[in-house]
């Protein structure tokens, strides 16, 4: 750990909870949601009543016609007598935009000079349209002129694994092996939606999507909920406070369309959140020891990774097939399964990471789950294919 | 000026408010063989923006210029598409001089240092009623 390491936002995580991750849950997304809430206000031994503020991520609740207000639905349904409530979008990092507001509400005070309890809850309910009908709503969040061509993010995610692996040289199969290493850390993952095991194969044989991705390169759609309790960190440790401590939270935007990115392998948000969060938290990324990774395309982790600084550029790939990113490795990255094989319910991807890290810090995993002695954990969720990027820092 | 001299200031509040219907937006649709060009600086950028990005003019009544000759970056074929768009869907990421976009290509034939240009008239999504190119390769054209 190195010895610059601050506590920049002065919050503590009391208590997380989360759903499965499954491809249809047959609950409603209020159901969700509030299934997530309950599990962690008990976590944190915390009562309804006494949650100042409740931020909800939900990314598509309109556009699947699901329902509206959810916020303000879900306060009633859990009895936050009076708590201030509102609904965060930021896309695919809807998850992790929630989390970063309700770290700013402690951190402000701007609700109550009392406040010091936050609840943030993201949940998503995919199953509620067909494929096509997802598809479509998610295409949305490009850039008009790219929508006109039928642009889908997987469109992108094929143009940069495409790039990656003709630029750097790589073999299809390094993809593959971040397909292979995530499902397979998710097997023994009881919230995750793919708990089989894939080999390197399984992933080489599916079908294509966007060249040269295939079906196992991809995240699936999927229904969940995920939440956590936020307090205040005591002063002094006289104060009953617990918990994994927010060591530094860090958001940035790049451009909106991909295709003005100088390089197709640089992606500007990714790398800025990176340094703000880095600096913030006081950490360098050798720091880390366990790191949740938005790898919507197997693609994803390996450019993320090196904008991030953990790999120098055009080099994850062969960490990654020299095995360093498993659970076991120098870097375990993903260890709940990552986007990839955990699944991809848009509100609350980003929280199921702070869930799953949280779990790892405070060592509540079985062995074969577990990276033991972990103190300093690292999320990134990204919006689209990198128009947002939030970052955080956990330290346990 | 001071916040609170520009409070009083005879200009500060129509210069709050923004024109209304009718006036020229900078989200222009243009075909997709046409990028934007700042009338001051020459700058050039195919992602509608609302300011030039090198001299911060207005974009609203920027002109628009046709792409000529580019190169492939990158290519992919798209096997899952929207309801409306065609499947497969070829797809290249392409460089004209400083603009670099992504269009569809007629076929799923061009890598990446090809040199292509616009071509034809086609519906790019089944549900929208107008008319673009496609990419193609020089060669070919």
């Amino acid at each position: 750990m190195g010895s610059n390491a601050t506590d920049s936002t002065g919050v503590r995580v009391a208590g997380v909870g989360m759903t499965p991750f499954e491809s249809d849950s047959g609950r409603s997304l209020s159901d969700l949601a509030a299934a997530a809430a309950e599990r962690a206000l008990d976590d944190a031994a915390v009562d309804p009543a006494a949650v100042d503020a409740l931020h909800v991520g939900n990314a598509l609740a309109e556009a699947l016609d699901e329902s509206a207000g959810l916020a303000n639905a879900l306060a009633a349904a859990l009895g936050l007598d009076g708590a201030s409530a509102d609904r965060i979008e930021n896309t695919s990092a809807t998850g992790a935009s929630a989390f970063h507001r309700g770290v700013e509400t402690l951190r402000s005070g701007v609700e109550s000079s009392e406040a010091d309890t936050v609840l943030v809850v993201g949940a998503e309910k995919m199953s509620a349209g067909d494929t096509r009908d997802v598809t479509e709503a998610i295409s949305r969040l490009v850039h008009r002129r790219e929508y006109a061509q039928g642009i889908t993010l997987p469109s992108f995610g094929g143009l940069a694994a495409g790039a990656y692996l003709d630029r750097y040289d790589a073999p299809r199969e390094a993809l593959a092996a971040v397909a292979a290493k995530n499902h397979g850390n998710a097997v023994d993952n009881p919230v995750a939606q793919f708990r089989k095991p894939i080999d390197v194969e399984d992933a080489l044989d599916s079908p294509v999507v966007a060249a040269p991705l295939r079906l196992y390169d991809c995240c699936p759609m999927s229904d969940g909920a995920a939440a956590v309790v936020l307090t205040r960190a005591g002063r002094d440790d006289s104060e009953d406070r617990t918990g994994p401590r927010v060591a530094g939270i860090a958001s940035a935007t790049g451009t909106h369309a991909v295709a003005e990115r100088p390089d197709p392998l640089s992606i500007d948000s990714v790398r800025t959140a990176g340094e703000r969060v880095f600096d913030r938290a006081g950490v360098r990324p050798d720091d880390v020891d366990v790191a949740c990774i938005h790898d919507a395309f197997t693609v994803l982790e390996l450019i993320e990774l090196e904008e991030l600084g953990f790999y120098e550029t055009g080099t994850a790939w062969e960490a990654t097939l020299d095995g360093d990113t498993a659970l076991d490795g120098e870097l375990p990255v993903n260890p709940g399964g990552g986007l990839k094989a955990r699944g991809h319910p848009l509100g609350a991807t980003g929280l199921s990471q702070i869930v799953e890290l949280v779990w790892q810090l405070r060592g509540d995993l079985p062995e074969n789950r577990r990276v033991d002695g972990a103190e300093t954990a690292f999320a990134i969720n990204v919006a689209g294919f990198g128009n947002n990027s939030v970052c955080t820092v956990l330290r346990a | 000026m001071t916040g609170s001299d520009r409070a009083h200031s005879d200009r500060s509040l129509e210069e709050t408010i923004a024109e209304g219907s009718g006036a020229p937006g900078f989200d222009r649709d243009i075909p997709a063989d046409r990028a934007f060009a700042c009338d001051d600086c020459g700058r050039r950028w195919y992602y509608d923006r609302r300011r030039c990005p090198d001299c911060g003019r207005s974009s609203a009544d920027a002109s628009t210029v046709p792409l000529e000759t580019g190169e492939v970056v990158a290519t992919t074929t798209v096997e899952t598409t929207p309801p409306d768009v065609r499947a497969p869907n070829h797809l290249a990421l392409a460089r004209f001089d400083e603009v670099q976009l992504i269009a569809q290509a007629a076929a799923g034939d061009l890598s990446p240092g090809d040199a292509v240009r616009f071509e034809g008239s086609h519906r790019l999504r089944e549900s929208r009623d107008r008319t673009d190119p496609r990419l193609v390769a020089v060669d070919d054209a």
